[in-house]
């Protein structure tokens, strides 16, 4: 965006930069150094035999994989329907959809709350997977009925002429071609359930239940406050997270923005 | 929204492809805003057989409860503090790092990263960074400034406090957006600016912020819907104390619906929510339309 010609100014904007990024690395060298005071990293051991942070990690991957199913299929038939095929009212279908992306999940939590505990499903998976895909399906069929939307028809006609059937046009045509905005759904669905807080902080009691974020609460109650402890669980479950970006950059990226550029 | 524009296979039937999604939605999220509807009208605890029927009275009684203000408040100053510095953040990087300088998928690395971590998780840091004992303590003390860092404590700069972990949190995403923005303006275009002895900065406002807009606003709408959301970061780092100075519409619906169990005042601050989130989408929206005329 800059032009720039002289090496002074090359020097000048390299400085500026990294003036500005040394803010956004400190809050991470805080989490590391935290993480080995008193003991050093013998801290991560006594984390580590706890033998919960596993549990943990297991179940934020159910969780997650669970709700990362459920989105997959409904947006991507949802998209498709919308997209490319015709019912009756399916504006007003639409718009109602739309209106729920504007929904903050704390609005969620009194009726969960309530008619959870009249369908006995406290402590259970479904009680955080269900409300976190329907929380995640307004915006991600959006995203994947305009995406629909750019596909050609031509593309379904041949399909149709050759015989196929609604379901294998769908299945042979539309899921090929809409890989690109599919990773996006699925990367952004991810970080959005891995990170998920509240749901599991109100409807996962047992400790063999929660997820990797409420982790540091854990070790809160079982270390009393010892700050380098949660620190070193707090980088534990960061670790994971960091990596998988740095190995898929690209789609993370997309993912994160995808929802912007519609 | 763009109009979807007529496809030829309208004629299949679309209800078997959209009718699972429509009722899973709907049935979770519609079947919520109801209830919740109802339950604002109600003086109930969520276990006690019997629930007496008040009217609007929850809703009066939010109007003249002054925390139910000042989340209102903290709401709109985190708006337009987040708004303005982390969209000019992610700016200005997005704009650097679109010139060609060293090391800038590190710089990249460290400035998204935080968008992914989850506040549950960074939140304890922030507590000890933002702390005697954390290290900006630390550097203060090396260089003899004499400042104390207690900031979480008080109720004037701990909302201050929050504000820089939600940017820390998010310029990522303004980044990333302004990112991809600016790699579609046409090359030549910046060019024939700089040709005409325009300067970088110069270029920067008349030229690249303008073909940015279409980001900016959907930076607007994400940014007003987040900080009508926002829960984790003030419900982790200070609990909306002290004394309320870190309250948000989240974190006093939680307090009051799950914690005090007042479920029917929880619910009628949850309908102020909604409608509030939904006017601000239709206002964003709204202003787009009407600037593209």
């Amino acid at each position: 965006m800059f032009q720039i010609r002289s090496k002074k100014n090359k020097v000048v904007l390299q400085i500026v930069l990294l003036l500005l990024t040394i803010p956004y690395a400190i809050p991470l060298v805080q989490m590391f150094l935290g993480s080995i005071g008193g003991i050093g990293f013998l801290n991560y051991k006594a984390v580590w035999d706890t033998g919960v942070v596993p549990i943990y990690f297991r179940n934020s991957l159910i969780i997650s994989a669970g709700v990362i199913l459920l989105v997959y299929i409904f947006s991507m038939t949802a998209g498709f329907g919308f997209a490319k095929l015709h019912m009756f009212g399916k504006e007003v279908f639409f718009w109602l959809i739309l209106i729920a992306l504007t929904l903050p999940e704390v609005i969620l939590l009194s009726p969960l709350f309530v008619t959870f505990q009249k369908m006995h499903m406290f402590n259970t998976f479904w009680a955080v997977i269900l409300p976190i895909a329907a929380l995640q399906l307004p915006f991600t069929i959006l995203l994947a009925r305009n995406f629909d939307s750019g596909i050609p028809d031509e593309l379904m006609e041949a399909a149709r002429i050759d015989g196929a059937s609604v379901f294998s046009m769908f299945w042979y045509v539309i899921l090929p071609l809409t890989k690109p905005i599919a990773s996006s759904i699925i990367v952004l669905t991810l970080i959005n359930s891995w990170n998920a807080y509240l749901l599991p902080l109100l409807f996962l009691q047992s400790p063999d239940m929660q997820t990797v974020t409420l982790l540091p609460q854990y070790f809160q109650g079982e270390f009393t406050n010892d700050q380098t402890k949660i620190l070193a669980a707090a980088v534990l479950t960061a670790i994971p997270e960091i990596i998988a970006y740095l190995l898929m950059q690209k789609n993370f990226e997309k993912g994160m923005s995808a929802g912007a550029l519609k | 929204m763009k109009k979807n524009k007529a496809s030829r296979f309208t004629k299949i039937n679309g209800l078997p492809w959209i009718l699972p999604a429509f009722v899973f939605v709907a049935g979770i999220i519609y079947y919520s805003i109801f209830y919740t509807f109802n339950l604002s009208t109600l003086d109930w605890n969520g276990l006690d057989p019997i629930q007496t029927r008040v009217g609007m009275s929850n809703y009066t009684k939010a109007l003249s409860d002054w925390v139910f203000w000042k989340a209102i408040k903290n709401t709109v100053v985190y708006f337009i503090f987040t708004f303005l510095i982390q969209n000019f953040l992610g700016f200005i990087f997005a704009a650097i790092l679109h010139t060609e300088v060293k090391f800038a998928t590190l710089h990249k690395c460290l400035i998204f990263i935080p968008t992914i971590l989850a506040p549950a998780t960074m939140a304890p840091v922030f507590r000890l960074l933002f702390s005697p004992q954390g290290i900006l303590q630390d550097i203060f003390d090396a260089l003899h400034l004499g400042i104390t860092v207690d900031w979480l404590a008080k109720p004037n700069s701990a909302l201050f406090i929050l504000m820089i972990v939600a940017i820390w949190e998010f310029t990522g995403m303004s980044f990333i957006l302004y990112y991809a923005a600016m790699s579609q303006i046409d090359k030549e275009m910046l060019e024939a600016s700089h040709l005409d002895g325009a300067g970088n900065f110069r270029t920067l406002l008349s030229i690249v912020l303008p073909n940015c807009k279409g980001t900016t606003v959907s930076l607007a709408m994400l940014g007003i819907i987040g900080a009508l959301k926002t829960f984790d970061i003030p419900y982790l780092i200070t609990t909306g104390g002290p004394n309320h100075a870190t309250e948000f519409l989240g974190t006093y619906i939680y307090r009051q619906g799950i914690r005090q169990s007042h479920l029917g005042y929880a619910a009628a601050i949850s309908v102020v929510l909604l409608v509030l989130a939904i006017c601000g989408a239709i206002l964003v929206n709204r202003m787009n339309k009407g600037d593209e005329k």
